[in-house]
């Protein structure tokens, strides 16, 4: 769906509500020109919106509302109940109609009655004739720029069908199928374009009827130019659109079609009767008809029909009229328009006549979004089981009673509730975990374990992890968090499981987490398996002397590549996820542990539909927990601490996420006390994180980063909450490994801001392959700032480390052999300069001296795995095109 | 292949390219009696086609390919 | 009588590929590397029913060949087809207006290919 298309949409749905505040504002105070005015806007604005699109049934309707809001307006009209209720009805209709191009971007053509009858009724009220001519059915069709000039079908030339095609395309209208009028006029000189239109027409399958023009400009024969077309060919096919587009893809602006109604074909053929048929038989009939007796009727017009000659056009009417009772039976007002057509022997002017609904008006079906065992249940029944469950999620949070302690009759209800409701949905395989958690909560005497397990399973198909041991319930919350996003298949979001959203149409396509992995592997592979052909040329070339096959190689490569880059941008794509995924587990933790903390926090998320992979979203929920868990822990004080300090005894506590460029950017904002540079200072020197000197000169931004170094914990206390050993250093290298980043600001009394930026995925790495005694490495090329070359001479010892200068700035140099501990020096070339890669580390740049850059490539870093995991200085391996291992390095931890 | 002229029949073989309208034309102005025999016939390229729906000559015999026979009948009626 | 396809492309790897898909369809298949080469066969007798030029070649494009073919006596209604790396609708309008007949767009697999062939020439 098109931007301008999703702007319409949300913008008309506001209009919608807002018409029928106003319309209920009304009924209070039908006098208020100013209610009126506003009311008139709305209508107006909505009507002149749809008319950017083509909905020809929705303007219609928008547009006889407002026709009458304008009278209403200027009093020529009055305000009434039943104005109002024809008003809504109305809007409901375009409501329905906005439902149903969300859902396939446009409007079927069986809402011309509906839309018909709305806009007569409307008119009917404005005490305007209500014979407007409206063009019906306009279909234009803008597909791969097969825009066609709309006109109405009731204006395409006549085509004396037969009878029997006429019904033919009837019944295929009537049954769903897309009857077409085309018409194709080429180009005179398409000749000389090596085409032959007649050939192409003779391609379109499914020809109900076809008709050729000669527009012959020449006067004579002679003068006649057979080179140049003059022909102009019209059809009628029942052929699928696609096939169409397909077919006439070259020659669009030469075509024209529309598409036609199954009232158009009801027309009866016919020699006009001498004298009109017997108005007691007209009588008898509509009277058959009116009373509802069809097997009378029919048999009286079969009756008629044998005593009549066929060829006469009341006979071709009754056989019609037949046929519409077969085809058509709840069709009434049209079977009986013709009915009274007998009267005058006239084919009615259906085009005026108010349609009736030629297939009744579909209402979203529901859609299978969630997992089978719900689609079995129906969808009342749903609601109300989401109605329980809520209530008695909100009995589990109701403080305790007065004693502290929880009842344990408060706790027994909730469970034989659960019990009894899961039971209800045939899910009673959960009751053994519901009693469990009961138990749980029992010994504990404290609602949690039935939350965290109501929470964890509501209605999913999985499996929820029980916590079973209540020392360690709070590491199980977490662990519970991180299985809950981790298990992609059951996205228990609650809106999902939602009763409203059942019957709510949904696009979406819910698809196995494991389809999509594999399918993100195979491109993987794909992209990697690429690589090879750019070795396969350079072979040709160098090994089989061919250089014409190395440049064919090379130019399908180039092909390939970019199906391959298409494939993986569009799999990025699906595999993108929204932070509200971890967003949403925080409300729940934030009071849990405050409460038990004894502070006071208001919790504000953020841009929670900020999107990323799926990858770096669930890397994310580990190190956020950690952060959030230390603001509330260390961050934000008690509450009398924080009035003491004047500021309000609730703490605010703000987690932001936004998108920057290629990478998304978290922010845990706490009104806290801060971080206190001189404490944080002197612990590192206690504990040796840092030298005398240093201690000294360090500035307060960069003690603050101290937080981050390995092996600090600063609480004072160890609390059951943090404090366990782990400390932000794990959030950093945790971040870190995603090629993410985490930075942190504070200011003392007033607050801490962490922020971490993340790519959007991590799938593909793009890296250097650089060359080093021998062997080659890979280097992530985000980390590569840029690469010199550096003469010997401009390589300078200080204090016995290497550095050069460059563009004004001293620049450390290291030898890549010396970091990987090897003894051999690094190579320089022919003019003795050395390559150097001048990498970012921790916002510092530094040279890394290696014997020869390569090129580079993208490649699917997979983390190494067992003993080789504990290696540092290396992120990970890589398959190469020629099926040799890259190793990447991590220039970060080598450093 | 293509038109065969007779004395008083002009006989479509198959397919008819777009390059046979020109002759096409001046024979059936030469012959307004000409009858034209579409049997063997299973294409003709638009410009034949238009040169036989200005002069719509008498037809011989109708084309066996039943497709392009009930485009002809339209068009040549 | 199997029809002649003039193929044109600067790609080996493409000509071959496409031939090989055209002759197993029946079709005669005589290739040229650029437009002077299939130009130089257009005015020396061959007399193809259909051409499938590539836009983007050296020393002559496909669009100075349709040009330069259609001015041809004989060439005038040939039909011809593009052939493209480019999706895009500016090219294909390129090709269109210098008188091609319509467009493949690369890679073009066998059954697209002879689908859209027998599209433009009757009797394929």
């Amino acid at each position: 769906m098109n931007n301008l298309l999703e702007q319409f949409l949300s913008e008309a749905r506001d209009f919608l509500q807002g018409i029928a505040e106003k319309l209920m504002q009304l009924e209070n105070e039908p006098n208020s020109t100013e209610l009126m005015v506003e009311l008139f806007r709305f209508v107006h604005t909505l009507k002149g919106n749809s008319g950017l699109f083509d909905f020809p049934e929705m303007t219609r309707v928008l547009h006889a509302s407002e026709d009458l809001m304008d009278a209403v307006r200027n009093g020529r009209v009055s305000y009434s109940q039943t104005l109002a209720d024809q008003l809504l009805e109305a809007m409901d209709f375009v409501s329905a109609l906005m439902d149903e191009i969300e859902l396939t971007g446009k409007t079927g053509s069986n809402h011309v009655g509906t839309s018909t009858e709305l806009t007569n009724a409307l008119r009917a009220l404005l005490n305007a004739p209500s014979a407007v001519h409206v063009p019906v059915a306009i279909e234009t069709y803008t597909e791969d720029g097969l825009a066609v000039k709309a006109i109405s079908w009731s204006e395409l030339p006549p085509m004396d069908l037969p009878e029997s095609t006429a019904m033919g395309l009837h019944r295929c209208a009537v049954d769903g199928e897309t009857v077409l009028w085309l018409q194709y006029t080429p180009e005179p000189e398409c000749f000389f374009k090596g085409e032959d239109p007649f050939f192409l027409i003779r391609q379109i399958p499914d020809v109900a009827w076809r008709h050729i023009i000669l527009n012959n400009t020449a006067s004579t024969l002679a003068e006649m130019d057979v080179f140049s077309s003059q022909l102009v060919f019209q059809l009628l096919t029942i052929a699928s659109t696609e096939e169409l587009d397909d077919l006439l893809r070259y020659v669009p602006d030469q075509i024209h079609r529309v598409k036609v109604p199954a009232l158009a074909f009801v027309k009866p053929t016919g020699n006009s009767d001498d004298v009109a048929l017997d108005e007691d038989f007209i009588i008898n009939i509509l009277e058959f008809f009116d009373n509802d007796e069809i097997e009378t009727l029919t048999n009286t017009i079969n009756t008629m029909l044998e005593l009549s000659s066929p060829e006469l056009w009341s006979s071709s009417a009754l056989r019609w009229i037949l046929h519409l009772i077969e085809t058509e039976p709840d069709n009434k007002p049209v079977q009986r328009t013709l009915l009274e057509a007998l009267r005058t022997q006239k084919t009615p002017d259906w085009s005026a006549l108010t349609l009736p609904d030629v297939e009744p008006t579909q209402n979203v079906v529901a859609s299978p979004v969630v997992s089978v065992n719900i689609s079995e249940i129906s969808d009342t029944l749903l609601v109300y089981f989401n109605e329980v469950i809520e209530a008695q999620k909100e009995i589990l949070s109701l403080p305790a009673s007065s004693g502290g302690a929880w009842s344990a009759g408060r706790l027994k209800a909730v469970g034989a509730t659960l019990i009894g409701c899961y039971r209800a949905v045939q899910r009673a395989n959960e009751v053994e975990h519901i009693e469990d958690a009961l138990k749980l909560a029992l010994t504990e005497n404290s609602p949690t374990p039935l939350l965290i397990w109501l929470d964890n399973s509501l209605l999913d198909t999985h499996e929820p992890v029980l916590v079973e041991d209540h020392e360690q319930h709070e590491e199980h919350l977490v662990a519970n968090h991180l299985a809950a996003q981790t298990d992609a298949k059951s996205s228990r979001r609650p809106e999902e499981i939602g009763g409203a959203n059942i019957v709510a149409a949904s696009k979406t396509l819910k698809v196995d987490q494991d389809k999509i992995d594999r399918l993100m592997n195979l491109i993987g592979e794909m992209v990697v398996a690429k690589n090879a052909l750019p070795y396969l040329a350079n072979r040709a070339e160098t090994v089989f002397g061919v250089r014409e096959l190395s440049r064919e190689i090379k130019a399908q490569y180039a092909v390939i590549n970019r199906v391959a880059e298409e494939m993986q941008d569009t799999i990025m794509q699906v595999r993108m996820m929204p932070v509200s995924f971890i967003f949403q587990r925080f409300p729940r933790m934030v009071r849990d542990i405050s409460r038990k903390l004894g502070k006071e926090v208001e919790l504000v998320l953020e841009g929670e539909a900020t999107e990323a992979d799926k990858n770096i979203i669930e890397a994310l929920s580990d190190p956020l927990i950690h952060i959030v868990r230390n603001s509330l822990d260390h961050g934000l004080e008690m509450p009398e601490a924080r009035l003491a300090a004047g500021k309000f005894a609730t703490g605010k506590l703000l987690i932001r996420a936004s998108q920057e460029s290629d990478r998304v950017l978290i922010e845990i904002i706490d009104d806290g006390k801060g971080i206190d540079p001189d404490v944080i200072k002197q612990k590192a020197y206690e504990k040796g994180l840092i030298d005398e000197s240093t201690l000294e000169r360090i500035s307060d931004q960069d003690a603050v980063n101290l937080v981050f170094a390995a092996g600090f914990s600063t609480a004072d206390v160890i609390s059951d909450l943090s404090g366990r050993g782990v400390g932000m250093d794990v959030v950093r290298s945790a971040v870190e490994k995603v090629n993410g980043t985490v930075g942190i600001e504070s200011e003392r009394g007033k607050g801490t801001r962490l922020f971490l930026s993340l790519p959007l995925s991590m799938a593909v790495t793009n890296v250097m392959i650089i060359e080093s005694n021998t062997q080659i490495f890979g280097v992530p090329m985000d980390m590569v700032v840029e690469t010199v070359r550096v003469p010997r001479a401009h390589i300078r010892t200080i204090k016995q480390k290497q550095t050069t200068v460059l563009r004004g700035r001293i620049v450390p140099l290291l030898s890549l052999n010396d970091l990987l501990a090897k003894s051999e020096p690094q190579l320089p070339n022919e003019d003795d300069e050395f390559a150097t890669l001048i990498v970012r580390v921790h916002g510092e740049h530094v040279g890394i001296l290696v014997d020869d850059f390569r090129e580079t490539v993208d490649i699917i870093l997979k983390p190494m795995t067992g003993i080789l995991g504990g290696l540092p200085g290396y992120s990970g391996a890589a398959l190469l095109g020629d099926g040799s291992v890259l190793m990447v390095l991590n220039p970060r931890e080598l450093i | 292949m293509a038109i065969e002229y007779k004395k008083s029949q002009a006989i479509f073989n198959e397919f008819i390219g777009v390059e046979e309208a020109e002759a096409l034309l001046e024979w059936l102005q030469k012959n307004p009696k000409g009858k034209v025999n579409f049997a063997e016939c299973t294409h003709i390229h638009a410009s034949s086609l238009q040169v036989l729906m200005a002069i719509k000559p008498p037809i011989a015999a109708e084309p066996n390919d039943a497709d392009l026979a009930v485009w002809l009948n339209i068009a040549l009626k | 009588m199997p029809k002649t396809i003039l193929l044109v492309d600067d790609s080996v790897t493409m000509l071959m590929s496409v031939k090989n898909n055209l002759e197993i369809a029946g079709f005669k298949v005589e290739t040229a590397e650029d437009g002077v080469k299939a130009m130089a066969k257009l005015s020396s007798g061959l007399k193809p029913d259909l051409i499938i030029t590539d836009i983007n070649m050296p020393n002559m494009g496909g669009i100075e060949l349709i040009k330069k073919a259609r001015a041809l006596p004989g060439f005038r209604f040939i039909p011809i087809l593009t052939l493209t790396t480019e999706s895009n609708q500016g090219r294909r309008d390129e090709g269109k207006a210098a008188g091609a007949t319509g467009w493949l767009v690369k890679p073009v697999g066998g059954v697209d290919l002879l689908k859209i062939i027998k599209q433009v020439l009757p009797g394929a």
